[in-house]
């Protein structure tokens, strides 16, 4: 059994690239589907956001870890070999250390940001309607929320954390000068805008719109705000009045056209539009950036916002790391010791099989139909057993720890060999 | 006195300039009050100075190059300092200290044309024709430098590169302040200059208007800057064009007030007005 995980982020691919890896939200649950049918794979999960896409399978042994790459890389209407490049594979130890580090916020865009544990914890969802999520990932994704938290309360990373909406703030504030009695609309009501929203608002911001797909979200989204709900339809005519656009929408293609802020800049006589697209896809045409008085941030380009709290937060960072390391090591441990939980549990059961097999045939031939005596030649039999095979039992637990992968395999084969037990399922 | 009073100013401007390009450095709010406050003090040093020369000379030290520069240079400190009580640009002080410092030094070396003192330059009027035509001149060199400044925070937005630089550029919506509020007061400053200016030559020269070439280059500014005014005010023109017109305008105000006075003839050139007195046609 092996974990393998294969992945691409904000540091290994440009927006291009993680736009077509991205499958829409409704389609994760078939992607798990088709991929834990796949030769070899036992367990799968699929954690997409807009600064990354990990793919995390639980494999067989023998089988070829280049499963998963194919797998992320199909059908996304671009060939693997131009996705490929931007591609890192981790495997077992590193995987599960990776997973820990995303989990914590470590490899984020904003180290220290807090959406990605959700972003998680849905993805988890997703794998468990599935399906697709077992004994090893259910082990370890809990694990993993456990150190996120961890890192969270032991480390003062979240204190120094600047969420992606904060760094959108403090941009809107270059170019506003101050946010006081300003409107701002968000586009897709999605935890992200929702968050955006109480920064603004919480910066003197002082009309709130919310257009949204449903209306019943946009309107669930705009009450504690005091916003006005709205269709995606009613965005060219109040597009003028807004300042500060945050688009979050899971659509395929722009939802605000270069025509559409062209009109809007005539309505708003040069006054400036600040778009902030969090969404990938993008929602915003590229093209508006280019607009005298408009002015547009995707994801990729609040990173540079943020930079400058980088020094602080790197202390808080190496103390996080140490969490994670140690918490590698015990989640690989557990790992080690579910190996050999088949050898002990077929061990067991064919000790068993033997036990009750020739207990039944002496009952028979003795002619013993005496319950008392029975239950006594029972109680022996099950004492024998026992202590027979608690020896060996002790062996393989122990094989499983402090031991290179290689000689651990040999020791259980070896087990295995002396019994005469097969290589079963393994759950 | 007035040539004490001159080198001290300077010397302050200097001061409060490099006190406020500290400040852009290490971003202690100390040095920036402590750099205007300095400035304050130089200003008040060039008012007195300004003061001096005109008891001394009988009539506002407006007579030549030298001594225009030097009110160029007081009027744009004026105008930095006083817009500054409003808007709080963090960077004004790193910009107009030196400026003016550099003006006040070019106009040091500049040679010393001793003006014929002319019951002429006596005149409330003329007064108010030279002083308001000066504030203009400084609030419209603030609407230049708002301009300016708002390109380059255009472009560090639009190239995505927020580096120090970003950081310490004041926003954009208190640019466009900067370059409104700058650019309604000049404009109506200049335009009184140049009201008092015709009244004045109608009661001395005879005639409201006479082609003369620094009236023609005051003429095409002013018409420059009306048109800046109404793009900004009736089109909505705030962004780049506004500041790419407003940099274009400077331009020309920059010819009006050095070329026009240096390279052509007529009793506004700073060669003829030594000898000024309605000899001159």
């Amino acid at each position: 059994m092996k974990l393998v995980l294969v992945g691409l982020s904000h540091k290994t691919a440009p927006l291009a690239v993680r736009e077509c890896l991205a499958p829409p939200p409704e389609a994760v649950g078939g992607e798990l589907e088709r991929c834990a049918a796949l030769p070899g794979v036992r367990e799968a999960f699929l954690v997409s956001t807009c600064n990354r896409v990990e793919a995390l399978a639980v494999l067989d042994d023998q089988a070829d870890p280049g499963v998963v790459t194919g797998w992320l890389a199909a059908d996304r209407g671009v060939g693997p070999d131009q996705i490929e490049p931007h591609l890192y594979a981790h495997q077992d130890l590193d995987a599960v250390r990776h997973l820990y580090r995303v989990a914590s916020s470590l490899d984020s865009l904003v180290v220290g940001e807090p959406q990605i544990l959700g972003q998680i914890k849905e993805a988890y969802r997703a794998a468990t309607e599935a399906g697709t999520s077992r004994a090893v990932l259910n082990r370890l994704l809990h694990k993993t929320f456990q150190v996120a938290k961890r890192v969270r309360s032991e480390t003062n990373i979240g204190g120094a954390a600047v969420s992606i909406s904060f760094a959108a703030v403090e941009l809107a504030k270059k170019i506003f000068d101050s946010l006081e009695g300003l409107t701002a609309m968000v586009v897709g009501a999605g935890e992200m805008a929702e968050l955006a929203l109480e920064h603004l608002v919480g910066q003197g911001v002082s009309r709130v719109l919310v257009a949204n797909r449903t209306l019943d979200r946009a309107v669930e989204l705009a009450r504690p705000f005091g916003g006005e709900a709205l269709e995606l339809g009613e965005l060219p005519r109040v597009l003028g009045s807004v300042d500060i656009v945050i688009t979050s929408t899971g659509a395929m293609l722009p939802v605000i056209s270069l025509e559409m802020a062209r009109q809007a800049l005539k309505k708003r006589r040069g006054r400036p539009l600040f778009f902030i697209d969090i969404a990938v896809p993008r929602d915003v045409a590229q093209e508006v950036g280019e607009l005298d008085g408009c002015y547009l941030y995707d994801i990729d380009d609040l990173s540079s916002v943020v930079e400058a709290g980088k020094a602080s937060r790197a202390e808080a960072a190496e103390e996080a790391e140490r969490i994670v390391a140690e918490e590698v090591v015990k989640f690989m441990a557990w790992l080690k010791g579910l190996e050999a939980v088949p050898t002990i549990s077929a061990l067991s059961v064919k000790a068993e099989h033997i036990r009750t097999a020739e207990l039944n045939r002496t009952l028979k031939d003795l002619g013993i139909s005496d319950p008392e005596q029975a239950a006594a030649l029972d109680r022996l039999t099950q004492a024998l057993v026992k202590k027979l095979i608690h020896d060996p039992i002790m062996f393989v637990k122990h094989a499983s720890h402090d031991k290179s992968d290689d000689t651990r395999r040999e020791q259980l084969a070896l087990v295995r060999r002396i019994f005469n037990i097969e290589e079963n399922g393994q759950d | 006195m007035s040539t004490v009073l001159h080198w001290a100013t300077l010397i302050a401007y200097v001061a409060g300039g490099l006190v406020s390009i500290a400040y852009l450095g290490k971003q202690r709010a100390g040095l920036y009050r402590m750099g205007l406050a300095v400035l304050w003090v130089g200003f008040g040093l060039h008012s007195a100075a300004l003061a001096a020369a005109w008891a001394q000379d009988g009539m506002l030290p407006a007579a030549n190059l030298r001594q225009s520069l030097d009110l160029f240079s007081w009027a744009i400190m004026g105008a930095a300092l006083v817009v500054n009580l409003r808007l709080d640009l963090k960077i004004m002080g790193a910009v107009a200290g030196p400026l003016c410092a550099l003006m006040l030094l070019a106009a040091s070396v500049l040679p010393k044309v001793q003006g014929v003192t002319s019951p002429a330059f006596k005149s409330l009027w003329i007064v108010a024709h030279v002083l308001a035509i000066m504030a203009g001149y400084g609030l419209l060199a603030l609407t230049f430098l708002g301009g300016v400044l708002y390109l380059l925070q255009d472009h560090a937005l639009r190239a995505k590169k927020l580096g120090p630089v970003f950081q310490r550029l004041p926003s954009l919506g208190r640019l466009d302040s900067l370059s409104h509020t700058s650019l309604v007061a000049g404009f109506l400053l200049m335009t009184i200059g140049l009201i008092t200016g015709a009244v004045y030559a109608q009661m001395t020269l005879g005639s409201y208007w006479r082609w003369d070439p620094k009236e023609v280059w005051a003429l095409i500014t002013w018409l420059l800057y009306a048109a800046l005014l109404h793009t900004r005010l009736v089109q909505g023109w705030r962004g780049r064009r506004g500041a790419w017109l407003a940099l274009a305008a400077f331009a020309v105000l920059v010819f009006t007030f050095l070329g026009a006075g240096l390279l052509f003839p007529g009793y506004h050139s700073f060669a003829s007005l030594a000898g000024f007195g309605g000899a001159t046609p």
